[in-house]
């Protein structure tokens, strides 16, 4: 049995040798490419960058260390899903009962999990986010040492999100909707926010939905219900919703999935509403472009590649969307998109407003002729 | 420790010879294992001087001529438990060098 004293030890071990990783190792080969490009950087592509930086023994090492010290987080013998199965009956028992008893709380144990869901078990996490009972309090741990340069401040950065939307949406939304909202980080900065509003928060998975409505409990919050549904098919009425919103969501879709989500939104939006999603979208040049693919690679995360390269306010015209918005996003008070010189995701607020008199999106149009 | 997958797959390889990525995988437990035992000795250092029964100036100075040639002995012999494999020499009799049942060569 790991104590939690060698568990605590071996995921600082972990944790700053990630901050090493990002601040000295990334900086360092982001030098060595620069030299080797020799004043053509901002002309690269991709493909250049790879051409250039694949072959260096300090990159290898690098994406080494991305990769395994990820595995070593999760299934080392200090990893979070070892410790949290050694002790998984005391969590859950922590954790309450799992049959929803809690308003807060809607599963639905025989929701069909997608394949592409179940295929990749996403950030190396064993089992995904949803297979197991523990799977939720592992996320939760796990979320906290994501973005290393945040520190203890990362949950600052999901108030730094809702501030920005609560700061551009015209009147306070009524009913809000935060899609793949986790083990609720997400919505719980809208839930205080917008106390006068009525929040529901959907994922697939149930394990994370018990945390998140655990957490709304122990908060006092009671304007919020978890609910296990596709994201893609809610279930709500149509024009229901102010505000839909999601984070770190949109990249973890294959694109057809991202579009029928999209499109759901579109319905489920009151006319004049406003959708606001917190991705990764905007890249400051090639070389970092080139480090989120493999980011993407190594992490388990097959579709922020396929986001990235989407032509997404092509998309969101295609849903029907209007006054869309796309904005490299500051995640912290001293890291932002200006970072070049640390490794960071490439943070993006994606924001649009389903128009007062709505039109019939193109893809529903031709869905329905399609069914014709 | 936690279940495997039923069908693991085969991990990401980054160096040209696969050899060095799980190399590199021993090295970091190694580290890591390292750190805890550490971590622990920390904790024992700490309560043993709260305790009054060591004295931590001790444990931080350095050593007399006598217990700086123990020392030596001994980080001498730990170097040499790490290292000696490099030298790839057999510590019994037996066949050496690269073995393989394929003689011709031929994958069939």
């Amino acid at each position: 049995m790991t104590t939690e004293r060698a568990f605590d030890a071996g995921q600082r071990f972990l944790l700053t040798s990630k901050v090493y990783w990002t601040t000295t190792l990334y900086p360092r080969l982001r030098d060595k490419y620069l030299e080797a490009a020799g004043g053509k950087e901002k002309q690269h592509t991709v493909e250049q960058v790879a051409a250039i930086v694949e072959n260096m023994t300090l990159y290898r090492y690098f994406a080494w260390l991305e990769r395994h010290l990820q595995r070593m987080k999760y299934s080392g013998r200090y990893g979070i899903a070892n410790y949290y199965e050694e002790h998984r009956d005391q969590l859950l028992s922590d954790l309450g009962s799992p049959s929803g008893n809690d308003e807060r709380l809607d599963l639905r144990p025989d929701l069909e999990m997608p394949q592409y869901y179940k295929s990749v078990d996403i950030h190396q996490h064993p089992g995904g986010v949803w297979s197991r009972d523990e799977a939720g309090l592992v996320y939760e741990y796990g979320a906290r040492s994501t973005t290393p340069m945040l520190g203890t401040g990362h949950a600052d950065l999901h108030t730094r999100f809702s501030d920005l939307v609560a700061s551009q949406i015209d009147a306070k939304p009524a009913r809000i909707l935060d899609l793949g909202c986790g083990f609720g980080k997400s919505t719980l900065p809208f839930v205080t926010k917008f106390s006068d509003a009525k929040v529901e928060a959907v994922d697939l998975a149930g394990p994370c939905l018990r945390v998140g409505a655990q957490t709304a409990q122990s908060a006092k919050v009671d304007n919020v219900t978890f609910r296990q549904r596709n994201a893609s098919e809610t279930g709500f009425e149509d024009n229901q919703f102010g505000l839909v919103t999601s984070t770190m969501f949109l990249h973890e879709l294959p694109t057809k999935v991202l579009k029928d989500v999209l499109q759901e939104a579109y319905r489920v939006l009151e006319p004049g509403g406003t959708m606001a999603h917190l991705d990764f979208y905007a890249f400051p040049d090639a070389f970092a472009r080139f480090m989120h693919y493999g980011h993407g690679r190594r992490n388990n995360e097959p579709f922020m590649q396929p986001l990235a390269e989407l032509d997404l306010p092509k998309v969101l015209k295609e849903a029907g969307f209007t006054a869309i918005q796309i904005s490299p996003f500051q995640e912290s008070e001293t890291i932002g998109p200006e970072r070049v010189d640390v490794w960071r995701l490439p943070w993006t607020v994606i924001s649009a407003k389903k128009p007062k008199q709505p039109i019939q999106p193109k893809r529903a149009r031709a869905r329905e002729l399609n069914h014709a | 420790m936690a279940a495997v997958p039923d069908d693991p797959r085969a991990e990401q390889v980054f160096f040209d010879d696969p050899a060095v990525d799980l190399l590199m995988g021993v090295v970091m437990a190694l580290a890591s294992e390292t750190y805890v035992l550490r971590d622990r000795l920390n904790v024992l250092e700490r309560q043993l001087a709260a305790t009054g029964r060591v004295d931590t100036a001790k444990l931080v100075e350095a050593p007399d001529s006598k217990a700086e040639a123990a020392d030596y002995k001994d980080a001498a012999e730990f170097t040499r438990a790490i290292l000696e494999p490099l030298l790839g020499l057999q510590k019994s009799l037996g066949i050496g060098g690269k073995f393989s049942l394929n003689r011709g060569g031929s994958s069939k």
